[in-house]
């Protein structure tokens, strides 16, 4: 960590800001219906269980990176050496970059369904990331910056949620635990793509000032999260009953429709357009990453790496077409995400402490 | 390709080393060319030569305070001469370029031959000076009511008079090729950064120009990043002011003839608050400070919004409002766009004209264009009157803004939001916003983040940007300055709380 000079490096508390924003990401305008499915209204509590196991994997990402004081790229190269550790970069890089694409797509296909149906993805795509390049040309601390701002310019669409409470039937919630266990941890597993998108850290920890001081903000960060999932979660299941859940694709912002001001009614309009203050930060996040990442492997600038993605991501991006395809996107890098976290981590976590070991015996 | 090469190699001679070259008598020579360049010759007692630029010097004080202590003495040499003038600052020299300097300034030049090539430079500067008035740009109700004029001495005077403290350092340097302009860079040491300092004296002695006549010149060479439409300096004409923010640990950049002062390393929301704000009682400063800056959010986005809505999102606009709007616009020939832009450029128009004449004229122009031309524009069926209402507050909300360079970047803005909506209604808007916020998270000044206390997060320094809290809650000074002396007092006696009785 010594190599990055401090006037390249953030403040810890920042972390919660880049954590909570990469976490919140376009998944929750409508991630009700998937996991009421299993566990239908008792399915909040699998949105506070599966937010609190991912306080693990936070603590078990910054044992792993501390230990060896780099990002997860130097953690690989010095496990597996460096061939099978710069695979297993790369194949994480090209999970990253499909978190990036995932968001941005799905985004863009909420601006066709909800505001332009008209618009072709590429003139998003295009304006989108070059929006995201003017940001992550600046380095991290504009793109964290990025991340604070964005916090703070979409925390007030809150109280939005005060109209779908105030004709919401609180009897919806009950009762409580009606269902069984394996339903309500189906449902936990399909919360997890709202979850993912913090273990970008495995890159960035090493721009933090002081990071040990660092972990407990990613863990408020983490709560942050959970109670803002858990908000929506209620909210949605008392203002629609089961039936029309299933049937609402994004209940979320199917909400912001009842907005009723004197002077602006149909808020979902104003919605989207300040979700771009959600859905940027997270695409920076990722690109910045995603390049900073490639910069290390392979030894190239950040900027034409960054270059070179961007084109990546803009490909990959009208080349998904429809509400199919979308998606399946959604649910692989899901799977996969899954997968990285609950069983890669803890993998990682436990193959550093054998080698600990095997190499303080060595030495002596 | 050896075209260009030769002419990189070869750098302009400088003109100062030009005239360094000159002999002493080709001086001379080129000075009498001028009509106001006298050369006198005393000889009553003893001989001597004195000259001057008769505009420059004021011919009573040569009479007054010096030929009155020579005249009727005998003189042997220079040094007699500077022995009897009861005059400080005065120097002998033979250095042609010191001479050439000095004279041209104001300075007397005495002989005792007219070949001798060595000589007496007495100072006698005495330029034209306004009186201090009142400030124009930053009016304030209470408070001072001085502003800075054109001269330098009388600048630093004011604010030298307001922080009578030795740490109070003026560093001068001269730049500008052909004006050799004064340029003080004023701090108090010990409150600011060194780094802050060192930053601002060197881009200053980097400024590589023929002539600078205006702080606004400097301000605009020695910023960050001379493309953004963002004033990275504040520019402003209270010696209070300065004081003030001299004393939080910031540098004042001064240039002579100009009556302006740059102060930074500033942020954004430093440009959002009037001096008057510390007049006032911090429950009133802080709401108006809100309601400025929501007349500038409102100024900005206000007539964006109006595009945005109409051309691609009414069923935002809720019934009993659309009952007006469509009243109002039902005649218009126009797109909501086009008329959103004629009623713009008027306005600008209006504004441009009123600031270019005459005061007295000015007004006429203001109320012939505000309230002739819109009611006609509105009864011609070319604009609605909703979006006039709208237009002229947005004018009216961005001359709340304290300083006057930042009320032109938001005249600029509203361009590309009005653009952008057209092109992508309410999510164009937010993509224009994000890119200028982009830009200024990027940008800094002298060297330290431009909208600070938002990001990077500094709740110290918040007491003192989008509202203001009490003085006694002040107690540091902004942490986004780095000040080698943090705390502003003792905050523990400052809140020392006295019994009922006592």
């Amino acid at each position: 960590m010594s190599q990055i000079s401090e006037n390249k490096q953030i403040s810890p508390y920042m972390v919660f800001y880049m954590i909570t924003t990469m976490q919140v990401g376009v998944g929750i305008l409508g991630f009700e219906r998937y996991i009421a499915k299993s566990a239908g209204h008792d399915a909040w509590i699998a949105v506070v269980l599966g937010g609190l196991s991912f306080n693990i994997i936070i603590w078990m990402i910054y044992r792993i990176l501390l230990k060896e004081k780099t990002d997860i790229i130097g953690v690989h190269r010095s496990l597996f050496g460096r061939w099978i550790g710069g695979l297993l970069s790369v194949l994480l890089l090209l999970y990253f970059s499909s978190i990036v694409i995932t968001i941005l797509r799905t985004y863009i296909e909420v601006i066709q369904i909800w505001v332009f149906p008209q618009l072709g993805t590429e003139v998003i795509a295009i304006i989108f990331l070059f929006l995201a390049y003017s940001y992550v040309i600046g380095g991290i601390r504009v793109v964290a910056g990025l991340a604070v701002l964005g916090f703070f310019i979409t925390i007030p669409l809150f109280l939005l949620k005060y109209y779908a409470l105030k004709s919401g039937h609180y009897s919806n919630l009950l009762p409580f635990f009606e269902h069984s266990i394996t339903e309500i941890l189906a449902a936990t597993k399909g919360v997890t793509l709202n979850y993912v998108g913090f273990e970008l850290i495995l890159i960035y920890l090493p721009f933090l000032k002081q990071p040990e001081k660092s972990q407990k903000w990613a863990h408020y960060g983490n709560f942050f999260t959970i109670f803002t999932y858990l908000i929506t979660i209620v909210v949605s299941f008392v203002y629609y009953n089961q039936e029309q859940l299933q049937h609402t694709i994004w209940a979320t912002l199917t909400l912001w429709k009842i907005v009723d001001l004197p002077f602006a009614q149909r808020f979902e309009y104003a919605g989207i357009a300040l979700w771009l203050f959600v859905i940027l930060p997270n695409v920076c996040i990722g690109l910045w990453s995603v390049s900073r990442g490639l910069h290390r492997l392979f030894k190239i600038k950040q900027k034409s790496a960054l270059r070179a993605l961007l084109l990546v991501v803009f490909t990959a991006c009208i080349l998904v077409i429809d509400r199919q395809q979308i998606d399946m996107m959604n649910n692989t890098v899901s799977k996969v995400g899954f997968y990285i976290l609950y069983l890669y981590i803890p993998f990682l976590f436990v193959t550093q402490l054998i080698f600990t070991k095997v190499r303080k015996t060595k030495n002596g | 390709m050896n075209f260009f090469k030769k002419k990189k190699k070869q750098p302009e001679p400088e003109q100062t080393q030009n005239r360094g070259s000159l002999t002493f008598q080709e001086l001379m020579q080129k000075l009498s060319a001028s009509a106001d360049f006298s050369t006198v010759k005393q000889s009553s007692v003893s001989t001597f030569y004195i000259s001057y630029f008769k505009t420059l010097v004021n011919p009573e004080f040569v009479h007054r305070d010096l030929l009155r202590y020579i005249t009727d003495i005998p003189l042997q040499d220079l040094d007699d001469i500077q022995k009897h003038l009861p005059l400080d600052d005065i120097t002998k020299t033979n250095d042609v370029h010191d001479i050439s300097n000095k004279v041209t300034e104001g300075y007397i030049l005495i002989q005792m031959n007219k070949e001798d090539t060595e000589c007496l430079l007495v100072p006698s500067l005495s330029t034209e000076n306004r009186q201090i008035s009142i400030p124009e740009t930053e009016f304030s109700v209470v408070g001072p009511k001085e502003a800075f004029v054109e001269s330098l001495d009388t600048n630093l005077n004011l604010i030298r008079k307001r922080l009578p403290i030795p740490e109070f350092t003026v560093k001068e340097v001269r730049v500008g090729k052909l004006t050799k302009t004064r340029v003080a860079i004023i701090y108090i040491d010990g409150i600011a950064d060194s780094e802050n300092v060192n930053t601002a004296i060197q881009r200053v002695n980097d400024i590589e120009y023929d002539h600078i006549v205006d702080s606004s010149y400097i301000n605009q060479m020695i910023s960050d990043n001379g493309n953004s439409p963002f004033p990275q300096l504040i520019d402003t004409e209270r010696p209070d002011r300065v004081a003030s923010v001299l004393a939080e640990g910031k540098i004042a950049i001064m240039a002579d003839g100009s009556p302006h002062a740059l102060t930074g390393p500033t942020t954004i929301v430093e440009f959002f608050s009037a001096f008057e704000d510390y007049f006032l009682n911090w429950v009133l400063a802080s709401t108006i400070r809100l309601i400025r800056l929501m007349g500038v959010m409102f100024s900005v986005l206000s007539s964006p919004l109006y595009v945005a809505v109409l051309t691609f999102h009414y069923e935002m606009i809720p019934e009993n409002l659309l009952a007006t709007l469509v009243a109002s616009r039902n005649d218009i020939p126009f797109p909501p766009i086009l008329e959103a832009i004629i009623l713009e450029l008027s306005i600008e128009l209006l504004r441009e004209a009123g600031a270019r004449l005459p005061t007295k004229v000015g007004q006429t122009i203001g109320i012939v264009g505000g309230i002739v031309i819109g009611t006609a524009a509105v009864q011609a069926g070319l604009t609605s009157n909703v979006l006039l209402i709208i237009v002229s507050l947005a004018a009216l909300a961005s001359f709340t803004t304290p300083v006057y360079q930042m009320s032109n970047t938001i005249r600029l803005l509203r361009f590309p939001f009005l653009l952008s909506a057209q092109f992508l209604g309410v999510l164009g808007v937010v993509i224009c916003f994000a890119f200028i916020l982009s830009h200024l998270l990027k940008l800094t000044s002298l060297g330290r983040p431009y909208i600070a206390p938002l990001y990077p997060l500094r709740t110290n320094d918040l007491k003192d940007a989008l509202i203001r809290m009490p003085f006694s809650s002040q107690n540091n000074r902004p942490i986004s300055l780095r000040t080698s002396d943090k705390k502003r007092m003792n905050k523990k006696r400052a809140t020392e709380k006295h019994d009922i009785e006592d």
